[in-house]
């Protein structure tokens, strides 16, 4: 099972994803489009286990483009929350990914993995950047999520 | 009986995995009996028999040295050993201790399997009836942890074990 598929399987049960264009890896980035990036996980964080399995951990990053509004919060006595309201639908997806390991839905790795735990690396976006070459300028929020997993495929027993 | 070899090419190490550790007890519903296995170690990334051998040495006049080994006391701590959904013997301990029926923690067969010797349908194996397993202590950080100690008997036998699993054949040696 291909775990990179496994994701996209996953994400798109997200409410905040399913219903916006979701990228792997590459994106000419436009309001609301997500990407998923992966990132390479150290074997040094391998946990061995005498029966054989192995405690491993899948890692990825979710990009959420936001417009931008370069307008004061508060200015004037007048409230202008765009920027505000935008992180809180980031918000949402990490809240999504919360819920979903309180329950127990996991990612479908295959037979030979059972997963352990979904999580967010931070209980709140971060921001990454403004792209300013697109009109109107995009921020970047990012998300990075740990999968951890037991990879028993060397377990002898059966 | 010559000595077995190791199913090993030349200076390859044996994995851990091939040292087996299974516990085994008898189980009774409506009138049958079986006997219920669970290999330890899940979970557990560090552990090993301790043979605790008793030594007593003496030394004569001429400076030599005579070593008695009286007798073995092997033990293998599990530690962690984690409260884990589907663990037949994570459960059973728990209701022991629930219970505190201090006399059903001796009534266990262990069997020590070497996978690293034997072949494929016959690994060496040895059974010991009336084994000891005690729990250690319940708690932890963020998963409970129930470490357990698994005392073997040295009442045993050796023979060999037709596959790695729980529905395993024992056929003791001849």
């Amino acid at each position: 099972m291909d775990k990179n598929q496994a994701i996209i399987d996953y994400l798109i049960t997200c409410p905040k994803i399913q219903d916006n264009p979701l990228y792997f890896n590459f994106i000419h980035g436009n309001e609301d489009d997500k990407q998923i990036i992966t990132t390479g996980n150290e074997k040094t964080i391998d946990r061995p286990y005498v029966d054989g399995s192995v405690l491993k951990r899948f890692t990825f990053t979710i990009i959420d483009f936001k417009s931008v509004a370069y307008r004061a919060v508060v200015k004037d006595g007048v409230h202008v929350d765009e920027n505000v309201e935008d992180i809180l639908q980031v918000q949402d997806i990490i809240d999504w990914i919360e819920e979903q390991n309180e329950i127990r839905n996991f990612p479908n790795f295959g037979e030979d993995c059972i997963v352990e735990s979904i999580a967010t690396t931070a209980n709140n976006p971060n921001l990454n950047g403004v792209d300013s070459n697109v009109s109107p300028a995009l921020a970047k929020y990012s998300i990075s999520i740990q999968v951890n997993y037991i990879d028993v495929s060397k377990v002898l027993w059966k | 009986m010559p000595v077995t070899q190791f199913n090993l090419a030349d200076h390859q190490r044996a994995e851990r995995k091939t040292l087996l550790t299974v516990a085994a007890w008898n189980e009774t519903v409506e009138g049958a009996t079986t006997e219920v296995r669970e290999l330890l170690g899940r979970r557990t990334e560090d552990s090993s028999i301790e043979y605790n051998a008793d030594i007593a040495t003496s030394t004569d006049i001429l400076g030599i040295n005579y070593t008695d080994i009286n007798k073995t006391q092997p033990q293998q701590d599990f530690d962690p050993y984690l409260i884990l959904g589907g663990s037949k013997l994570g459960a059973k301990l728990n209701d022991i201790r629930r219970r505190n029926a201090l006399s059903e923690m001796s009534q266990f067969t262990i069997y020590i399997i070497t996978a690293f010797c034997g072949t494929d349908g016959a690994y060496e194996a040895e059974k010991h009836i009336n084994c000891t397993i005690t729990y250690n202590s319940m708690g932890g950080d963020a998963n409970v942890n129930f470490p357990i100690s698994v005392y073997l008997s040295n009442d045993s036998v050796t023979g060999t074990v037709d596959k790695l699993g729980d529905d395993f054949e024992f056929t003791q040696d001849a």
